[in-house]
């Protein structure tokens, strides 16, 4: 009995100063940990996406992508992409140079593309290397801008629309799987 | 491409984008679907399979990416199935792994998801690896 309560009281008194320490120290952890976690993971996007004009993808000038790009928003590339690059309105930033097919609703060249543009508005800026057939709607071509291929003002008619509407789906269902990967995160999140 | 080795084994806290290329950052709409190859630091939210060789890496919450990852510094917070090699490793509280991850150094947030096996290796290692990887 007296070691029980000789335990208890000190062992009370112990639990009681370790706990709350512990707790503080937890409850002092984790807000850093979450300060920690959300600055560098949602700030960036602020900081990157704020100085080029509502671009929500930037392939920067050092990034090399072997592969197929895909999106429902706007893309800039500003780096290599040696494949197709799908996207509502793609840059092509000056430096970059991309070998394949680029799609979109607005697509803008300022570098070089080895391949094929199917866009609805086209513009190729004086700095614009094109290589390839241009397939559009609506095309500007500013004086200095080298083409090497056709620009044929079919986009949207019989030939292409199977295309595109081949393609189109393609897209939406990739978003699909985006969509259900970010609910399943969040679902995660909220159990964690 | 210059081999990784010779970048700072020091981890540069992540966010201080005060380097020579302005990062990479694909958005959360962006799928690939192919490999990605940078001396700089790449941002995913979206969607990647496929290998990504980087210094950096941030796969932010809501990212998802499966492959393989060879890369200096890889910070995760989104969902990643596959391997990484790397010297630094921080998973956040939100991230959820399948795969092994080869490291000299990790830190795990509380609240991360972790399948698979997460083993030490020297510093040496994953110079060896990155010749393997450049040979290749």
């Amino acid at each position: 009995m007296n070691m029980f309560t000789r335990n208890d009281k000190p062992f009370d008194t112990n639990t009681a100063s370790t706990t709350p320490a512990r707790d503080k120290t937890e409850t002092s952890v984790a807000p850093i940990a979450e300060t920690k976690r959300t600055p560098p993971l949602a700030p960036p996007t602020n900081e990157i996406a704020t100085p080029q004009t509502r671009v929500v993808s930037v392939i920067s000038k050092a990034l090399k992508i072997t592969g197929q790009l895909e999106s429902t928003e706007d893309i800039q590339v500003d780096g290599e992409v040696d494949g197709d690059v799908r996207g509502i309105s793609v840059k092509i930033g000056s430096n970059a140079k991309v070998k394949g097919t680029v799609y979109g609703d607005t697509v803008e060249l300022a570098g070089t593309i080895d391949g094929k543009i199917e866009a609805k508005n086209v513009v190729l800026t004086s700095t614009a290397h094109m290589s390839g057939d241009v397939v559009h709607q609506d095309i500007k071509i500013e004086s200095g801008a080298y083409i090497d291929g056709h620009c044929r003002p079919e986009f949207g008619k019989a030939a292409n629309k199977n295309a595109h509407a081949a393609a189109k789906p393609a897209a939406i269902a990739a978003t699909g799987s985006v969509r259900d990967k970010a609910g399943s995160v969040a679902e995660f999140g909220t159990r964690a | 491409m210059p081999a990784l080795s010779r970048v700072a084994l020091v981890p540069v806290p992540l966010g201080n984008d005060g380097t020579e290329f302005p990062a990479s950052h694909l958005g959360k709409a962006l799928t690939i679907k192919g490999s990605l190859e940078t001396t700089g630091i790449v941002h995913i939210y979206g969607n990647v399979h496929g290998q990504i060789t980087a210094d950096r890496l941030v796969i932010g919450a809501g990212g998802y990416v499966e492959g393989d990852i060879v890369a200096n510094d890889v910070r995760i917070g989104g969902r990643f199935t596959g391997r990484i090699y790397a010297r630094h490793v921080t998973l956040d509280g939100s991230a959820e792994i399948t795969g092994r991850i080869f490291h000299h150094t990790v830190t795990v947030a509380k609240g991360a998801r972790i399948d698979g096996r997460m083993p030490w290796r020297p510093l040496n290692f994953f110079e060896k690896f990155e010749h393997l990887r450049e040979a290749q």
